[in-house]
Protein backbone atom coordinates (compact mmCIF):
# COMPACT_ATOMS: atom_id res chain seq x y z
CA UNK A 1 0.00 0.00 0.00
CA UNK A 2 0.93 3.61 -0.45
CA UNK A 3 4.20 3.86 1.54
CA UNK A 4 5.42 7.38 2.18
CA UNK A 5 8.49 6.87 0.00
CA UNK A 6 6.73 5.29 -2.96
CA UNK A 7 5.15 6.97 -5.97
CA UNK A 8 1.34 6.65 -5.91
CA UNK A 9 -0.55 4.44 -8.36
CA UNK A 10 -1.66 6.39 -11.43
CA UNK A 11 -5.01 8.06 -10.92
CA UNK A 12 -6.50 11.49 -11.65
CA UNK A 13 -5.11 12.83 -8.35
CA UNK A 14 -1.56 11.67 -9.06
CA UNK A 15 -1.25 13.06 -12.54
CA UNK A 16 1.48 15.33 -11.30
CA UNK A 17 0.11 18.49 -12.78
CA UNK A 18 -1.58 19.47 -9.54
CA UNK A 19 -1.92 23.19 -9.32
CA UNK A 20 -5.50 23.07 -8.11
CA UNK A 21 -6.94 20.31 -5.97
CA UNK A 22 -9.74 18.37 -7.64
CA UNK A 23 -13.30 19.54 -7.09
CA UNK A 24 -15.73 22.31 -7.93
CA UNK A 25 -15.40 25.86 -6.61
CA UNK A 26 -17.16 26.46 -3.30
CA UNK A 27 -20.79 27.43 -3.85
CA UNK A 28 -21.98 30.75 -2.49
CA UNK A 29 -24.69 28.96 -0.48
CA UNK A 30 -22.04 26.76 1.15
CA UNK A 31 -19.85 29.73 2.00
CA UNK A 32 -22.78 31.62 3.49
CA UNK A 33 -23.90 28.65 5.59
CA UNK A 34 -20.31 28.25 6.80
CA UNK A 35 -19.98 31.89 7.78
CA UNK A 36 -23.37 31.85 9.49
CA UNK A 37 -22.62 28.81 11.63
CA UNK A 38 -19.09 30.03 12.40
CA UNK A 39 -20.62 33.00 14.20
CA UNK A 40 -22.40 30.62 16.57
CA UNK A 41 -19.30 28.60 17.43
CA UNK A 42 -16.44 29.59 19.65
CA UNK A 43 -13.43 28.11 17.77
CA UNK A 44 -11.25 28.57 20.86
CA UNK A 45 -8.41 26.16 19.94
CA UNK A 46 -7.89 27.87 16.61
CA UNK A 47 -7.79 31.32 18.22
CA UNK A 48 -4.71 30.23 20.18
CA UNK A 49 -2.57 30.24 17.07
CA UNK A 50 -0.55 33.40 17.29
CA UNK A 51 2.63 32.80 15.34
CA UNK A 52 3.27 32.45 11.62
CA UNK A 53 6.69 31.46 10.35
CA UNK A 54 7.78 30.60 6.84
CA UNK A 55 10.61 28.16 6.27
CA UNK A 56 11.64 25.07 4.31
CA UNK A 57 11.46 21.34 4.99
CA UNK A 58 12.82 18.23 3.30
CA UNK A 59 11.46 14.68 2.99
CA UNK A 60 13.35 12.45 5.40
CA UNK A 61 13.51 9.59 2.87
CA UNK A 62 14.73 12.00 0.13
CA UNK A 63 16.09 15.27 1.51
CA UNK A 64 16.75 16.52 -2.01
CA UNK A 65 12.97 17.04 -2.24
CA UNK A 66 12.44 20.34 -0.51
CA UNK A 67 9.30 22.39 0.11
CA UNK A 68 8.38 25.83 1.35
CA UNK A 69 6.24 25.64 4.48
CA UNK A 70 4.04 28.05 6.35
CA UNK A 71 3.72 27.14 9.98
CA UNK A 72 0.93 28.48 12.16
CA UNK A 73 1.75 27.81 15.78
CA UNK A 74 0.13 27.89 19.19
CA UNK A 75 2.72 28.37 21.91
CA UNK A 76 1.22 26.15 24.63
CA UNK A 77 3.97 27.02 27.13
CA UNK A 78 7.64 28.00 27.20
CA UNK A 79 8.63 24.48 26.13
CA UNK A 80 6.01 23.41 23.60
CA UNK A 81 4.30 24.56 20.41
CA UNK A 82 1.69 22.75 18.35
CA UNK A 83 1.46 23.87 14.75
CA UNK A 84 -0.56 23.45 11.57
CA UNK A 85 1.57 23.42 8.42
CA UNK A 86 0.38 24.81 5.07
CA UNK A 87 1.99 25.15 1.65
CA UNK A 88 1.33 28.88 1.44
CA UNK A 89 -0.09 31.75 3.47
CA UNK A 90 -3.03 32.43 1.19
CA UNK A 91 -6.70 31.63 1.68
CA UNK A 92 -6.23 28.81 -0.84
CA UNK A 93 -3.47 27.15 1.18
CA UNK A 94 -3.46 23.37 1.53
CA UNK A 95 -3.11 21.84 4.99
CA UNK A 96 -0.07 19.63 4.43
CA UNK A 97 0.76 18.46 7.93
CA UNK A 98 1.37 19.07 11.60
CA UNK A 99 4.56 19.99 13.44
CA UNK A 100 5.26 19.82 17.13
CA UNK A 101 8.11 21.87 18.60
CA UNK A 102 9.75 21.17 21.97
CA UNK A 103 12.46 22.88 24.00
CA UNK A 104 15.85 21.30 24.48
CA UNK A 105 14.80 20.37 28.02
CA UNK A 106 11.72 18.42 26.87
CA UNK A 107 13.61 16.90 23.96
CA UNK A 108 16.28 15.43 26.21
CA UNK A 109 13.51 13.64 28.16
CA UNK A 110 12.53 11.62 25.05
CA UNK A 111 13.88 8.14 24.34
CA UNK A 112 16.59 7.81 21.66
CA UNK A 113 14.11 5.87 19.49
CA UNK A 114 11.78 8.83 19.60
CA UNK A 115 14.54 11.43 19.19
CA UNK A 116 15.45 9.92 15.79
CA UNK A 117 12.18 11.28 14.42
CA UNK A 118 12.95 14.88 15.39
CA UNK A 119 14.99 17.64 13.76
CA UNK A 120 16.87 20.72 14.99
CA UNK A 121 16.03 24.31 14.00
CA UNK A 122 19.25 26.24 14.56
CA UNK A 123 20.65 26.11 11.01
CA UNK A 124 17.50 27.35 9.29
CA UNK A 125 17.18 30.21 11.76
CA UNK A 126 20.84 31.21 11.59
CA UNK A 127 20.67 31.22 7.79
CA UNK A 128 17.42 33.24 7.84
CA UNK A 129 15.67 30.47 5.90
CA UNK A 130 13.06 30.67 8.62
CA UNK A 131 11.41 34.07 8.60
CA UNK A 132 8.55 35.74 10.46
CA UNK A 133 6.58 37.52 7.71
CA UNK A 134 5.62 41.10 8.51
CA UNK A 135 7.20 40.97 11.97
CA UNK A 136 10.40 43.03 12.25
CA UNK A 137 13.53 41.10 13.23
CA UNK A 138 13.93 43.07 16.43
CA UNK A 139 10.47 42.09 17.61
CA UNK A 140 10.88 38.48 16.47
CA UNK A 141 14.30 37.99 18.08
CA UNK A 142 13.24 36.56 21.46
CA UNK A 143 11.05 33.97 19.78
CA UNK A 144 13.75 33.17 17.20
CA UNK A 145 16.29 32.66 19.98
CA UNK A 146 13.89 30.28 21.67
CA UNK A 147 13.12 28.36 18.47
CA UNK A 148 16.81 28.07 17.56
CA UNK A 149 17.33 25.86 20.61
CA UNK A 150 14.23 23.74 19.92
CA UNK A 151 13.54 20.48 18.10
CA UNK A 152 10.63 19.71 15.81
CA UNK A 153 8.69 16.70 14.57
CA UNK A 154 6.84 17.26 11.30
CA UNK A 155 4.56 14.75 9.57
CA UNK A 156 3.57 15.75 6.04
CA UNK A 157 0.24 14.30 4.88
CA UNK A 158 -0.07 15.82 1.39
CA UNK A 159 2.80 15.62 -1.11
CA UNK A 160 1.77 18.71 -3.04
CA UNK A 161 5.26 19.21 -4.42
CA UNK A 162 4.99 16.06 -6.54
CA UNK A 163 1.72 17.32 -7.97
CA UNK A 164 -0.77 15.30 -5.90
CA UNK A 165 -4.21 16.87 -6.27
CA UNK A 166 -5.54 14.94 -3.29
CA UNK A 167 -3.69 13.81 -0.17
CA UNK A 168 -2.49 10.35 -1.24
CA UNK A 169 -0.63 7.73 0.73
CA UNK A 170 0.56 7.80 4.30
CA UNK A 171 2.37 10.56 6.21
CA UNK A 172 5.99 11.37 5.41
CA UNK A 173 8.43 12.26 8.13
CA UNK A 174 10.07 15.56 7.29
CA UNK A 175 13.48 16.94 8.26
CA UNK A 176 14.91 20.42 8.50
CA UNK A 177 17.47 22.24 6.35
CA UNK A 178 20.99 21.31 7.42
CA UNK A 179 24.46 22.46 6.53
CA UNK A 180 25.24 19.36 4.45
CA UNK A 181 24.93 18.48 0.79
CA UNK A 182 21.26 17.54 0.46
CA UNK A 183 20.18 19.71 3.38
CA UNK A 184 21.03 23.06 1.82
CA UNK A 185 17.94 24.62 0.33
CA UNK A 186 17.99 25.09 -3.46
CA UNK A 187 18.60 28.76 -4.31
CA UNK A 188 15.64 28.87 -6.70
CA UNK A 189 13.27 27.87 -3.87
CA UNK A 190 14.61 30.59 -1.62
CA UNK A 191 14.43 33.13 -4.44
CA UNK A 192 10.80 32.25 -5.17
CA UNK A 193 9.90 32.56 -1.49
CA UNK A 194 11.73 35.86 -1.14
CA UNK A 195 10.07 37.36 -4.20
CA UNK A 196 6.59 36.33 -3.10
CA UNK A 197 7.04 37.85 0.33
CA UNK A 198 9.12 40.87 -0.56
CA UNK A 199 12.02 39.86 1.64
CA UNK A 200 15.71 39.07 1.21
CA UNK A 201 16.99 36.03 3.08
CA UNK A 202 20.55 37.16 2.41
CA UNK A 203 20.09 40.56 4.00
CA UNK A 204 18.31 39.08 7.03
CA UNK A 205 21.28 36.85 7.88
CA UNK A 206 23.34 39.46 9.75
CA UNK A 207 20.49 40.05 12.19
CA UNK A 208 20.70 36.35 13.12
CA UNK A 209 24.29 36.70 14.34
CA UNK A 210 24.62 35.55 17.89
CA UNK A 211 21.59 33.29 17.77
CA UNK A 212 22.77 29.98 19.19
CA UNK A 213 21.55 26.44 18.82
CA UNK A 214 20.94 24.01 21.69
CA UNK A 215 23.36 24.12 24.65
CA UNK A 216 24.37 20.57 23.83
CA UNK A 217 23.53 19.49 20.28
CA UNK A 218 21.78 16.14 20.39
CA UNK A 219 23.50 13.51 18.24
CA UNK A 220 20.38 11.41 17.61
CA UNK A 221 18.21 14.21 16.18
CA UNK A 222 18.76 14.95 12.48
CA UNK A 223 19.46 11.22 12.25
CA UNK A 224 19.93 11.29 8.48
CA UNK A 225 22.87 13.68 8.64
CA UNK A 226 25.02 11.33 10.64
CA UNK A 227 23.71 7.97 9.45
CA UNK A 228 22.54 8.74 5.88
CA UNK A 229 19.25 7.00 6.60
CA UNK A 230 15.77 8.44 6.42
CA UNK A 231 12.47 7.03 7.62
CA UNK A 232 9.52 5.87 5.55
CA UNK A 233 6.13 4.67 6.75
CA UNK A 234 4.31 1.60 5.45
CA UNK A 235 0.69 0.54 6.01
CA UNK A 236 0.21 -3.03 7.13
CA UNK A 237 -3.05 -4.91 7.31
CA UNK A 238 -3.72 -6.55 10.62
CA UNK A 239 -6.58 -7.87 12.68
CA UNK A 240 -8.63 -5.11 14.24
CA UNK A 241 -9.32 -5.46 17.95
CA UNK A 242 -13.09 -4.92 18.10
CA UNK A 243 -16.01 -4.31 20.44
CA UNK A 244 -18.48 -4.99 17.62
CA UNK A 245 -18.45 -5.98 13.93
CA UNK A 246 -16.66 -3.55 11.58
CA UNK A 247 -17.62 -2.05 9.25
CA UNK B 1 -15.19 -9.37 20.59
CA UNK B 2 -13.26 -7.45 23.24
CA UNK B 3 -15.18 -6.06 26.18
CA UNK B 4 -13.32 -3.11 27.59
CA UNK B 5 -13.99 0.07 29.47
CA UNK B 6 -13.64 3.52 27.97
CA UNK B 7 -10.97 5.67 29.59
CA UNK B 8 -11.97 9.30 29.44
CA UNK B 9 -9.24 11.71 28.36
CA UNK B 10 -11.08 14.71 29.78
CA UNK B 11 -8.59 15.17 32.60
CA UNK B 12 -5.66 13.98 30.56
CA UNK B 13 -2.02 14.74 31.30
CA UNK B 14 -0.95 18.37 31.07
CA UNK B 15 1.69 19.22 28.47
CA UNK B 16 4.95 19.48 30.41
CA UNK B 17 6.80 22.79 30.42
CA UNK B 18 7.21 26.18 32.04
CA UNK B 19 4.53 28.84 31.62
CA UNK B 20 5.23 31.08 28.65
CA UNK B 21 7.63 33.89 29.57
CA UNK B 22 6.47 37.45 29.05
CA UNK B 23 9.27 38.12 26.58
CA UNK B 24 8.13 35.32 24.32
CA UNK B 25 4.43 35.92 24.61
CA UNK B 26 4.73 39.65 23.91
CA UNK B 27 6.33 38.76 20.64
CA UNK B 28 3.48 36.44 19.87
CA UNK B 29 0.92 39.14 20.60
CA UNK B 30 2.76 41.63 18.40
CA UNK B 31 3.02 38.98 15.73
CA UNK B 32 -0.61 38.05 15.60
CA UNK B 33 -1.61 41.69 15.21
CA UNK B 34 0.30 42.15 11.97
CA UNK B 35 0.64 38.72 10.42
CA UNK B 36 -1.66 37.20 7.88
CA UNK B 37 -3.49 34.14 9.13
CA UNK B 38 -5.40 33.56 5.91
CA UNK B 39 -5.20 29.74 5.99
CA UNK B 40 -6.47 29.65 9.58
CA UNK B 41 -9.18 32.20 8.79
CA UNK B 42 -10.66 29.72 6.32
CA UNK B 43 -11.61 27.48 9.23
CA UNK B 44 -15.32 28.11 9.67
CA UNK B 45 -16.76 25.05 11.29
CA UNK B 46 -16.40 23.06 14.50
CA UNK B 47 -17.57 19.44 14.39
CA UNK B 48 -17.48 17.03 17.31
CA UNK B 49 -17.25 13.30 16.59
CA UNK B 50 -15.49 10.13 17.73
CA UNK B 51 -12.55 8.27 16.24
CA UNK B 52 -11.03 4.91 17.02
CA UNK B 53 -7.67 3.45 16.01
CA UNK B 54 -7.77 1.60 12.69
CA UNK B 55 -6.30 -1.50 14.35
CA UNK B 56 -8.04 -1.16 17.72
CA UNK B 57 -11.69 -0.21 18.07
CA UNK B 58 -11.40 -0.46 21.86
CA UNK B 59 -9.37 2.77 21.91
CA UNK B 60 -11.80 5.60 21.24
CA UNK B 61 -11.39 9.37 21.47
CA UNK B 62 -13.66 12.37 21.20
CA UNK B 63 -12.36 14.35 18.22
CA UNK B 64 -13.02 18.04 17.70
CA UNK B 65 -12.67 18.98 14.04
CA UNK B 66 -12.05 22.54 12.94
CA UNK B 67 -12.75 22.56 9.22
CA UNK B 68 -12.53 24.75 6.19
CA UNK B 69 -13.57 24.21 2.59
CA UNK B 70 -10.80 23.92 0.01
CA UNK B 71 -13.61 23.80 -2.54
CA UNK B 72 -17.15 22.45 -2.78
CA UNK B 73 -15.87 18.85 -2.87
CA UNK B 74 -13.17 18.94 -0.23
CA UNK B 75 -12.57 20.09 3.35
CA UNK B 76 -9.46 20.05 5.49
CA UNK B 77 -9.69 19.88 9.27
CA UNK B 78 -7.45 20.26 12.29
CA UNK B 79 -8.35 17.84 15.07
CA UNK B 80 -8.15 18.68 18.76
CA UNK B 81 -8.99 16.58 21.81
CA UNK B 82 -11.37 19.21 23.18
CA UNK B 83 -13.21 22.45 22.36
CA UNK B 84 -11.34 24.73 24.74
CA UNK B 85 -8.27 26.97 24.59
CA UNK B 86 -6.13 24.30 26.27
CA UNK B 87 -7.06 21.59 23.77
CA UNK B 88 -4.25 19.54 22.27
CA UNK B 89 -3.76 19.42 18.49
CA UNK B 90 -3.85 15.67 17.94
CA UNK B 91 -4.41 15.16 14.24
CA UNK B 92 -5.97 16.18 10.97
CA UNK B 93 -8.65 14.99 8.57
CA UNK B 94 -9.43 15.46 4.91
CA UNK B 95 -13.05 15.10 3.79
CA UNK B 96 -14.02 14.50 0.15
CA UNK B 97 -17.24 13.95 -1.75
CA UNK B 98 -18.02 10.55 -3.26
CA UNK B 99 -17.09 12.00 -6.66
CA UNK B 100 -13.48 12.56 -5.60
CA UNK B 101 -13.28 9.38 -3.53
CA UNK B 102 -14.18 7.22 -6.53
CA UNK B 103 -11.13 8.51 -8.43
CA UNK B 104 -8.75 7.08 -5.82
CA UNK B 105 -6.75 3.89 -6.45
CA UNK B 106 -8.02 0.81 -4.56
CA UNK B 107 -5.19 0.79 -2.03
CA UNK B 108 -5.79 4.44 -1.24
CA UNK B 109 -9.54 3.89 -0.71
CA UNK B 110 -8.77 1.62 2.25
CA UNK B 111 -7.27 4.52 4.19
CA UNK B 112 -10.56 6.42 4.06
CA UNK B 113 -13.73 5.95 6.12
CA UNK B 114 -17.40 6.69 5.57
CA UNK B 115 -19.40 9.30 7.47
CA UNK B 116 -22.88 7.97 6.83
CA UNK B 117 -23.51 6.36 10.21
CA UNK B 118 -21.57 8.97 12.15
CA UNK B 119 -24.02 11.55 10.83
CA UNK B 120 -27.25 9.57 10.62
CA UNK B 121 -26.62 8.00 14.03
CA UNK B 122 -26.36 11.45 15.57
CA UNK B 123 -22.76 10.93 16.76
CA UNK B 124 -21.34 13.82 14.75
CA UNK B 125 -22.60 17.30 15.58
CA UNK B 126 -21.74 20.99 15.45
CA UNK B 127 -21.55 22.40 19.00
CA UNK B 128 -23.47 25.63 19.42
CA UNK B 129 -25.46 25.38 16.18
CA UNK B 130 -29.23 24.71 16.21
CA UNK B 131 -29.97 21.23 14.92
CA UNK B 132 -32.07 22.37 11.98
CA UNK B 133 -29.20 24.50 10.68
CA UNK B 134 -26.63 21.79 11.34
CA UNK B 135 -28.60 19.40 9.19
CA UNK B 136 -28.27 21.64 6.13
CA UNK B 137 -24.57 20.87 6.07
CA UNK B 138 -24.51 17.48 7.75
CA UNK B 139 -26.75 15.97 5.08
CA UNK B 140 -23.84 16.67 2.72
CA UNK B 141 -21.27 15.28 5.16
CA UNK B 142 -23.24 12.00 5.37
CA UNK B 143 -22.30 11.33 1.76
CA UNK B 144 -18.59 12.02 2.16
CA UNK B 145 -15.47 10.01 2.95
CA UNK B 146 -12.74 11.06 5.37
CA UNK B 147 -9.05 10.30 5.91
CA UNK B 148 -7.82 10.85 9.46
CA UNK B 149 -4.42 10.69 11.06
CA UNK B 150 -3.80 11.19 14.76
CA UNK B 151 -0.27 12.02 15.87
CA UNK B 152 -0.77 12.18 19.65
CA UNK B 153 -2.04 9.22 21.65
CA UNK B 154 -3.76 11.17 24.39
CA UNK B 155 -5.84 8.12 25.26
CA UNK B 156 -2.63 6.39 26.34
CA UNK B 157 -1.83 9.27 28.67
CA UNK B 158 1.09 10.49 26.58
CA UNK B 159 1.99 13.99 27.67
CA UNK B 160 3.90 14.60 24.43
CA UNK B 161 3.16 13.48 20.84
CA UNK B 162 5.54 10.52 20.70
CA UNK B 163 5.54 7.61 18.29
CA UNK B 164 4.20 7.15 14.80
CA UNK B 165 1.03 8.52 13.25
CA UNK B 166 -2.10 6.40 13.49
CA UNK B 167 -4.78 5.95 10.86
CA UNK B 168 -8.17 6.35 12.53
CA UNK B 169 -11.61 5.09 11.69
CA UNK B 170 -15.15 6.18 12.57
CA UNK B 171 -18.34 4.53 13.76
CA UNK B 172 -20.18 2.51 11.14
CA UNK B 173 -22.87 0.77 13.22
CA UNK B 174 -24.42 0.75 16.69
CA UNK B 175 -22.62 -1.15 19.40
CA UNK B 176 -19.14 0.08 18.46
CA UNK B 177 -18.92 3.19 20.64
CA UNK B 178 -18.79 3.13 24.44
CA UNK B 179 -22.15 4.27 25.87
CA UNK B 180 -20.42 6.02 28.79
CA UNK B 181 -18.28 8.06 26.36
CA UNK B 182 -21.35 9.11 24.40
CA UNK B 183 -23.23 10.05 27.58
CA UNK B 184 -20.31 12.18 28.77
CA UNK B 185 -20.27 14.09 25.47
CA UNK B 186 -24.04 14.51 25.39
CA UNK B 187 -24.00 15.91 28.92
CA UNK B 188 -21.13 18.27 28.21
CA UNK B 189 -22.69 19.75 25.09
CA UNK B 190 -26.33 19.49 26.05
CA UNK B 191 -27.27 17.31 23.09
CA UNK B 192 -29.30 14.15 22.66
CA UNK B 193 -27.94 11.93 19.92
CA UNK B 194 -30.91 9.60 20.07
CA UNK B 195 -33.31 12.46 19.50
CA UNK B 196 -31.22 13.92 16.69
CA UNK B 197 -31.04 10.51 15.02
CA UNK B 198 -34.79 10.65 14.41
CA UNK B 199 -34.49 14.03 12.71
CA UNK B 200 -31.67 12.75 10.51
CA UNK B 201 -33.49 9.61 9.34
CA UNK B 202 -34.17 11.28 5.97
CA UNK B 203 -30.47 11.67 5.18
CA UNK B 204 -28.74 9.44 2.67
CA UNK B 205 -25.21 8.09 2.47
CA UNK B 206 -23.08 7.93 -0.68
CA UNK B 207 -25.14 7.59 -3.89
CA UNK B 208 -23.33 4.39 -4.83
CA UNK B 209 -23.50 2.97 -1.33
CA UNK B 210 -20.59 2.55 1.04
CA UNK B 211 -17.62 1.43 -1.01
CA UNK B 212 -16.44 -2.03 0.09
CA UNK B 213 -12.80 -0.95 0.10
CA UNK B 214 -13.38 2.01 2.43
CA UNK B 215 -13.03 1.61 6.19
CA UNK B 216 -9.85 -0.38 5.81
CA UNK B 217 -11.63 -2.79 3.49
CA UNK B 218 -12.78 -4.46 6.70
CA UNK B 219 -9.22 -5.05 7.92
CA UNK B 220 -7.28 -3.33 10.66
CA UNK B 221 -4.56 -0.93 9.47
CA UNK B 222 -1.35 0.02 11.23
CA UNK B 223 1.62 2.20 10.26
CA UNK B 224 5.15 0.89 10.62
CA UNK B 225 8.44 2.69 10.18
CA UNK B 226 11.31 1.55 7.99
CA UNK B 227 14.81 2.99 7.64
CA UNK B 228 15.77 3.86 4.07
CA UNK B 229 19.14 4.61 2.56
CA UNK B 230 19.39 8.15 1.37
CA UNK B 231 20.54 8.28 -2.22
CA UNK B 232 24.02 9.74 -2.39
CA UNK B 233 24.50 12.88 -4.40
CA UNK B 234 27.55 13.42 -6.53
CA UNK B 235 29.38 16.19 -4.81
CA UNK B 236 31.77 16.69 -7.73
CA UNK B 237 30.08 17.92 -10.90
CA UNK B 238 30.65 15.72 -13.92
CA UNK B 239 32.70 17.33 -16.57
CA UNK B 240 31.97 16.64 -20.21
CA UNK B 241 34.89 16.99 -22.55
Amino acid sequence: MASSDKVPVACPASSGDGKEPMGNPTKTTTAMLDKGTAMMQSMKPIRQMSLHVCSFACYSHDPGRQIEVHIYGHRVNQDFLQCAVYDSNSSKAHLIGIEYIVSEKLFESLSPEEQKLWHSHDYEIQMALLVTPRVPELVAKPELKNLAKSYGKFWCTWQIDRGDKLPLGVPSLMVSPQDVNLGRIKPELVKKRDEEHGISTESLKPSRDGICGPEKKNLVADYWVRFRKGFALDVVETDMKRTAPFP
Amino acid sequence: MEKTVHISTKNGPKVPGEPTKTGTSMVDTAASAVQSFAPINQIHQHLCAFHFYAYDMTRQVEAHHFCGHINEDMRQCLIYDGPDANARLIGLEYIVTEKLFMTLPDDEKKLWHTHEWEVKGGFLFMPGVPEAIQRQDLEKVAKTYGKVYHFWQVDKGHDLPIGLPNIMMAVTRDGQLYPEMIKETEKHFGVSMEKERESRAYMKGPDHGIHPLANGGGKGLKLEVREVDIKPVESVPRVFV
